[in-house]
């Protein structure tokens, strides 16, 4: 029987590659101090903000890109691209029925139905970014009753001044890295979510980010606090539109968690992966870390890495308060050119802290991906326990697969496990389902969703559905 | 009554280069169930892998028609869809995929080559529960990872059911009774029974006669050296338990 | 080779530089988990001859022995192998220290075996300080000729006083041809501030097989680097290790085994112990080239921690460019297990002698995989 044949015309699939028609306000290409005082002057920020702002495009100055992970991609040139870009609107809207028809198209192409979920009364409140800038924010009141605070975060820094200062750059500073440290300089948008004191929130928070605008850099940043015995489940889903450039994404998400407060984050990111040839696609860097300050508190992060050309993600857990617990799960797909560094950090600091990693790896085509994680174990984290799973599957002959996990244990009482393994689909298997009358491509789809069933059971339902889809569209032609 | 389903004619067949099928020839009519018996290693899987279409199992000469049709130009996927079904020796595990799922698109595979309708979630559901009952199989065992950690009889089971909602025309049973107790045996055999009704086709694999006691064939044939050396009725099979293989295998 | 004057104290760092060698900084990855500061730390002068030998090891053997980085003894006749001494080399890699070795040259071997030795070759070097700081470079050439079959025991020992600060370079460059099977046996027990860096790079032509076990327990800085490349079908490698230390030191087990061609098989156990302030590192890679399909690889390291200021890094890495392949690794770390701890003390058996017996049991199962008896037995008395 021959092997898979894996060149293929998929790359030509992206289901969300139309381009939105609508009049953009955009900064001039390039990057200096004027650029960042015109975001920040743009944006009516505070004096303090651009002071923190500028601070971090100087350090930015003195960094160098980082090259230690297994990616190859053409040099990026930070001069070349526009840092700011706003739909262009007269008045801001204050509904639904004011935002721009197209934009709501748009949407509606992106199968978030944000008309049909006002009508369908609170299931999930959607916060969209197109192009940085958040244009409408779903379902505010009913949480505002709660007081939970969920909006864009210029919104934030408007009207809550005070929580933003205190928590932006407290889990990911501006000197972290070079991509982040950008980010600081230059965020045009993102989300802010603020759970009060013993709340769960009554429904999932869901933003949808989307670059529309040709060679803009998209730089949101999200953060995220959840005060003590609190409860709020994320959502975030990201696209992308077709195009022959790449485009560049280095967003931040930080998140605080408190004593005995909980926070799931769960990612769907369908960038635009270029096409089967390598062109185009979103060069994804992205720096997320999350903080669990307070004793008991708990976080989950959960990705189905589908799109962009690149990606470079470590979505990452300190365990500073005691009992606390990091999760990662991951189901990451990579078809044609694409390549993906991707994986988590694990720091436990804190007493009888757990964690647990589970990775699911899916190389096709000429894709390269790596699994890249570390489990850190400090002198004082008695009792840590970790246990990582990271499997690999290829698929065809000319994909690869890489795992690097660092262990760093500097405790007795730690107990840390990891597994790996790599493999390709067995021939047992396809024989088994093929003998039973199931086509190859169906046999493919139906081992790879249980392959990534430990994962995909993690994610809130709707999601997981969307993200189950998108793995076969992922791996379409990537079989005979 | 004598129609042929199955004809296979001098077939020759290799596995890595090595020739296992040598001018093999039998022809089974609707109804019929034939068993073939012979010593561990003489082929007798590699027979039914090639009538499978298994990759890496070679055919090298000779002609297999099912139902008329050239059955060695069909993918794996079409004979099943033909209604080819093999009860396998070692049924593979393939974790995270729940068995009803699994059954489901196999069933509406087949369904849609038949030109039926495919079968919504309740109704399908419905079948997969009564007939599993029938062979011991709960909902529990059904929400499993198909295969995954079954035990031998489970396996067994599992493949009994997957026959008995395919509904084959023609089923090939690979050593059912391996690993298998004998209150096992009896579930898997009164299953395999409940599929005989005259015109569907079976041919029964297996080493030990035990298994025909259950499944009762109309023909036995004795497999060695790549090929039918003797055939008569179910009483050489009592013949055979009675006096081994030896006489049929060769000195090497 | 260049000459070195005797007597000069030398910055190695800084000899290094002088030679165009770039020595591995804090931010060379391969390098990230061993601190080589303490390496670097103290001047070395080359090392002065000396004709102490090591103790001899219980087994029937072909002894050769070597001391502070010399030939003391003469050549043993040993049928169906050819040794000579070599006094200079090339090095085509750009492993640091391994140009340095090449550089640098103290003395070395070239062994070629030619058929079936029917008995180990033993290696006994040993090391007399006599109170300098000295370093010496040692480098083995073997030729595993076609069919053949060999094993090789390296044992590293020294005398004087405990605390003599010197640095061992070795290097092992292993040819094994078609059919050939070498096995390689290592013990590692040098001067607890002294450094210890050993570089075996082995080639491994189709069915050729390579089994390695390497113990360490001495040192202040000790790295025992595998690169093996499986360049023929049939190419197996067994690369063991254990390491067992409860002083200060730094033991890093590096490996890093190139599957170049299919049907190429490779597997890894690697168990350590640490208490004190030691540090155990491994790191590991399998590398899959393309098309090298049907190949497996595996890798376990598994570490016992004693101390609230051991430390364990570890690294295992898979790097795979092929689809048909079976590769897994696994990394555990943990302390002595409590529950075999009480249940040996709830028979009577104190908690010392308990912990003792469970960390003899931890690393004797990596032993046992050693297919000659006697050696295994050697390395049991060892532990």
């Amino acid at each position: 029987m021959a092997q898979p044949d894996i060149i293929d015309e998929s790359g030509d699939k992206y289901k969300y590659g139309f381009i939105t028609d609508i009049e953009a306000d955009t900064a001039p290409a390039g990057l200096n101090a004027d650029i960042i005082r015109l975001i920040s002057q743009k944006k009516e920020e505070p004096e303090w903000l651009l002071e923190w702002r500028l601070k971090a495009f100087e350090f930015w100055q003195t960094m160098s890109e980082p090259h230690w992970a297994k990616l190859a991609y053409d040099k990026i040139d930070y001069q070349a691209l526009h840092y700011y870009s706003a739909p262009k609107q007269k008045v801001a809207p204050k509904s639904l029925q004011e935002v721009d028809k197209s934009l709501l198209e748009t949407y509606d192409k992106l199968g978030i139905p944000l008309k049909e979920q006002e009508a369908l009364a609170g299931v999930v409140a959607v916060d969209a970014v197109f192009d940085s800038v958040s244009v409408a924010t779903t379902y505010r009141a009913k949480l505002a009753e709660k007081g939970i605070i969920f909006c864009s975060i210029s919104e934030a820094i408007k009207n809550h001044p005070d929580l933003v200062k205190k928590y932006l750059g407290s889990v990911v500073p501006y000197t972290d890295n070079f991509f982040a440290c950008l980010n600081s300089a230059v965020f045009t948008d993102g989300s802010f979510v603020y759970i009060p004191k013993g709340v769960k929130s009554p429904m999932e928070l869901s933003t949808y980010f989307r670059i529309n605008a040709k060679n803009t850099g998209q730089f949101e940043r999200t953060l995220i606090v959840a005060e003590d015995d609190s409860y709020v489940s994320y959502l975030e889903g990201c696209t992308a539109p077709q195009r022959d450039e790449n485009q560049l994404h280095a967003a931040i998400v930080e998140i605080v968690v408190m004593n005995n407060a909980e926070v799931k984050y769960s990612t769907v990111q369908n960038w635009y992966p270029g096409d089967k040839d390598g062109k185009g696609g979103v060069y994804n860097f992205v720096t997320k870390r999350a903080a669990c300050r307070g004793a008991n508190s708990k976080i989950s992060w959960t990705q189905v890495e589908t799109g962009s050309a690149v990606t470079w993600k470590y979505p990452s857990c300190v365990l500073q308060g005691d009992n606390s617990v990091g999760e990662f799960y991951s189901v990451a797909i990579t078809n044609n050119r694409q390549q993906a560094d991707t994986g988590t950090k694990m720091i436990h600091i804190g007493k009888n802290t757990t964690s647990k990693i589970i990775s699911k790896g899916i190389s096709a085509g000429f894709s390269n991906q790596t699994y890249r994680g570390l489990v850190k174990v400090t002198p004082q984290a008695d009792n840590a326990r970790n246990y990582s799973q990271c499997d690999s599957l290829l698929i065809g002959a000319n994909c690869g697969s890489h795992t690097v996990p660092y262990v760093e244990n500097r405790n007795r009482n730690a107990v840390l496990e990891h597994e790996a393994t790599t493999s390709k689909i067995s021939d047992e298997q396809l024989f088994y389902c093929k003998q039973r009358g199931i086509s190859e491509e169906e046999a493919v789809s139906l081992i790879v969703n249980g392959f990534c069933k430990d994962v995909m059971q993690h994610l809130p339902m709707e999601f997981a559905i969307e993200a189950a889809k998108l793995i076969n569209i992922s791996l379409e032609g990537s079989v005979g | 009554m004598n129609t042929p389903l199955l004809e296979i004619e001098d077939l020759c067949a290799e596995v890595c280069g090595k020739q296992i099928i040598k001018d093999f020839n039998l022809t089974i009519n609707e109804g019929e169930v034939h068993a073939i018996m012979g010593p561990n290693g003489a082929g007798k899987s590699t027979l039914s892998y090639v009538l499978c279409g298994k990759p890496g199992y070679a055919v090298t000469s000779g002609s297999v028609r099912f139902k008329g049709k050239d059955l060695l130009a069909m993918s794996v996927e079409e004979r099943a869809r033909e209604g080819v079904f093999l009860i396998m020796q070692y049924p593979v595990e393939i974790p995270g995929v729940p068995t009803t799922t699994f059954l489901k698109h196999a069933v509406n595979a087949v369904r849609k080559h038949q030109g039926l309708p495919e079968l919504d979630t309740m109704e399908f559901l419905k079948m997969v529960r009564e007939e599993g009952r029938l062979l011991g199989i709960d909902n529990e065992m059904l929400k499993r990872p198909i295969n995954v950690g079954f035990s031998g009889g489970e396996k067994k089971r599992m493949e009994t059911l997957e026959m008995s909602i395919l509904k084959p025309d023609f089923a090939i049973l690979d050593e059912a009774d391996s690993g298998l107790d004998i209150d096992a045996l009896k579930v898997v055999a009164e299953g395999v029974n409940r599929l005989r009704d005259g015109k569907r086709s079976m041919l029964v694999i297996t080493h030990y006669q035990r298994l025909l006691n259950y499944i009762v064939p109309d023909f036995v044939h004795v497999f060695a050296d790549g090929h039918i050396v003797r055939s008569g009725n179910k009483d050489l099979a009592l013949e055979l338990e009675q006096n081994g293989y030896a006489e049929f295998v060769k000195e090497k | 080779m260049t000459n070195l004057v005797p007597n000069i104290a030398y910055d190695y760092a800084e000899l290094a530089k002088v030679s165009g060698i770039e020595l591995p900084t804090p931010k060379t990855e391969a390098w990230k988990y061993t601190r080589l500061r303490d390496l670097l730390d103290c001047p070395y002068t080359l090392c002065t001859p000396s004709s102490a030998t090591g103790p001899e090891l219980p087994l029937k053997a072909d002894v050769i022995h070597i001391s502070n980085g010399r030939l003391v003894s003469a050549l043993p006749q040993v049928a169906g192998a050819e040794i000579t001494v070599i006094d200079h080399v090339e090095e085509k890699t750009h492993h640091p220290f391994a140009q340095m070795n090449a550089l640098y040259l103290t003395q070395g071997l070239q062994i070629t075996i030619r058929r079936k030795l029917s008995r180990p070759l033993v290696l006994n070097y040993h090391m007399s300080p006599n109170g300098e700081n000295g370093f010496y470079h040692w480098r083995n050439i073997i030729n595993c000729e076609k069919d053949s079959s060999a094993a090789i025991i390296e044992q590293f020992t020294y005398e004087g006083e405990v605390k003599s600060c010197y640095l061992a370079n070795l290097v092992n460059d292993i040819n094994i041809q078609a059919g050939a099977s070498l096995q390689h046996y290592k013990y590692q027990n040098e001067a607890f501030k002294a450094n210890h860096v050993a570089l075996h790079e082995i080639t491994i032509a189709a069915d050729g097989k390579y089994e390695s076990f390497c113990l360490q327990k001495g040192a202040n800085i000790a790295r025992n680097e595998t690169e093996i490349s499986l360049n023929g079908e049939g190419a197996e490698a067994v690369v063991n290790a254990a390491y067992m230390m409860n002083g200060w030191a730094t033991l890093d087990t590096t490996t890093n085994v190139y599957h170049y061609q299919p049907h190429t098989k490779s597997s890894q156990l690697v168990k350590g112990v640490v208490g004190g302030t030691a540090k155990g590192v491994f790191q590991g890679r399998i590398h899959i080239a393309p098309n090298a399909v049907c190949t497996s690889g595996t890798q376990l390291h598994k570490a016992m921690v004693l101390s609230d200021d051991a430390e364990i890094d570890v690294k295992p890495e898979l790097e795979i460019f092929a689809d048909d392949v079976k590769c897994s690794h696994g990394a555990a770390s943990g302390e002595i297990d409590k529950e075999q701890l009480f249940y040996m003390r709830s028979r009577g058996i104190g908690e010392e002698e308990a912990k003792t017996l469970l960390i003899d049991a931890y690393v004797t199962d990596v032993i046992n995989h050693i297919t000659d008896s006697s050696v295994r037995e050697w390395f049991k008395s060892l532990i």
